[in-house]
């Protein structure tokens, strides 16, 4: 485990500096050098040990303080509190697994890994595509507009011809450059709009592939959600199970069935913010 | 303030697809004077330079969300008159409440059409205009 090769140098740090700063006291030097997440498990390990001290009148709290949680002459005490860890890591797993939420767990945690690439999978399917049709769209366009403003310009010159505004040479110039743009040109553009719609069309090939791997986290998600409610229903206080969690970055409303708390076009955002007086 | 081509948006979004897309609507309609930002602290950073006249922002972004930004444009002398138009997948009515109390132009619900962001941005125009 990194966390006790962590404490050795730490406690090799430490030893270093407590004999270059003999008159001083000793806590504050050590403190930079554990790698920052050590920092948060102390103060969680803190916490525990503090409510298993208090329990257990036998170690005193201050000999976790931090800092001095890796002096050698702090080891009996630690010890003391990894056993009582241990036992209650114990306790939890067996009730778990009487439970039955053991084998629930352990599927879990193996699961979630892939669940997590799979949805990165996902988001990476559906940035692609987007991509591909917005460049094909960006490609397209021009095109269109190309073909508009070519035939509306043509269109011009023709009614000069229709209102006799154009000489025998300016007629002649018309028609070749008409015949060129109706042979050439246009299907030409025609072809190359073509082509993006097409590669719009292929953008969409991602729906296949991530519809499959949605699925699979759909029933991974609903097999954790059956599992951890009974767990929950069991654990939590009854108070606890009533209160809703509000917040206002909640994403897509993905199932606005039977839901009064939340709009489901713009209509209904219009309508509200009259009835607001905005 | 009328609808300019030329008014200058900022268009905040944390998605670069969602930014095109408001980036290429508003092209379609007429105004091509457009900057992006991906969260609101790069927005607000962008918007304290100064010469921006429109904000097109997202709700749900890190860093800084829409909320926070739309807030702290609202309460900054130099920044509170700006149009912001939130742009974002929160449907809650709590939510278009909160964005309309803190002072929100106008509430355009994701996923959205060009017809209605055309349609707010002219009644925020108009708005605009007659103040």
């Amino acid at each position: 485990m990194s966390a006790s090769n962590d404490s050795a140098d730490l406690e090799a740090l430490f030893d270093s500096i407590a004999t270059d700063y003999q008159p001083v006291a000793p806590q504050p030097a050590p403190q930079p050098a554990p790698v920052p997440a050590a920092t948060g498990d102390n103060d969680e390990l803190q916490a525990l040990f503090d409510s298993v001290a208090s329990e257990n009148v036998a170690p005193p709290p201050a000999a976790a303080g931090e800092g001095q949680a890796d002096h050698p002459d702090n080891w009996p005490q630690q010890e003391a509190v990894f056993n009582r860890i241990g036992q209650m890591a114990r306790i939890l797993h067996d009730t778990l697994g009487q439970l039955g939420y053991d084998k629930l767990i352990e599927k879990t945690v193996s699961a979630l890994p892939d669940a997590k690439d799979r949805l990165a999978y996902v988001a990476n399917l559906t940035e692609q595509a987007a991509c591909r049709v917005l460049n094909a769209t960006d490609i397209a366009g021009p095109l269109v507009d190309g073909m508009e403003s070519r035939s509306r310009d043509l269109g011009a010159a023709w009614d000069k011809v229709f209102a006799n505004q154009m000489s025998p040479e300016e007629f002649r110039a018309l028609a070749v450059e008409t015949r060129q743009f109706l042979k050439q040109d246009l299907p030409g553009q025609t072809k190359a709009t073509h082509a993006q719609l097409t590669e719009i069309m292929m953008a969409q090939d991602f729906q296949d592939l991530t519809g499959q791997v949605i699925k699979k986290i759909v029933m991974l998600a609903q097999e954790l959600e059956n599992g951890l409610m009974g767990l929950l229903i069991e654990v939590l206080p009854e108070a606890k199970k009533t209160e809703e969690v509000t917040n206002l970055m909640n994403g897509p409303v993905v199932n606005a069935e039977g839901r009064t708390d939340v709009v489901v076009n713009q209509e209904q955002v219009d309508d509200l913010l009259e009835s607001l007086g905005f | 303030m009328a609808a300019d081509p030329k008014t200058r948006f900022l268009v905040v979004d944390d998605f670069s697809t969602m930014r095109r897309i408001v980036r290429n609507l508003l092209k379609e309609l007429g105004f091509t004077n457009v900057d992006e930002a991906e969260d609101g602290a790069i927005a607000l950073q962008k918007l304290q330079g100064g010469g921006f006249e429109f904000v097109v922002t997202d709700w749900n972004m890190p860093n800084m969300d829409g909320l926070t930004l739309l807030q702290t444009i609202r309460a900054t002398p130099t920044l509170k008159h700006l149009p912001v138009l939130m742009i974002t997948a929160e449907a809650k009515k709590e939510n278009i409440i909160a964005a309309a109390q803190a002072g929100a132009s106008g509430y355009i619900v994701k996923p959205f059409t060009a017809g209605t962001l055309s349609e707010k941005l002219n009644k925020i125009f108009e708005k605009y205009g007659q103040a």
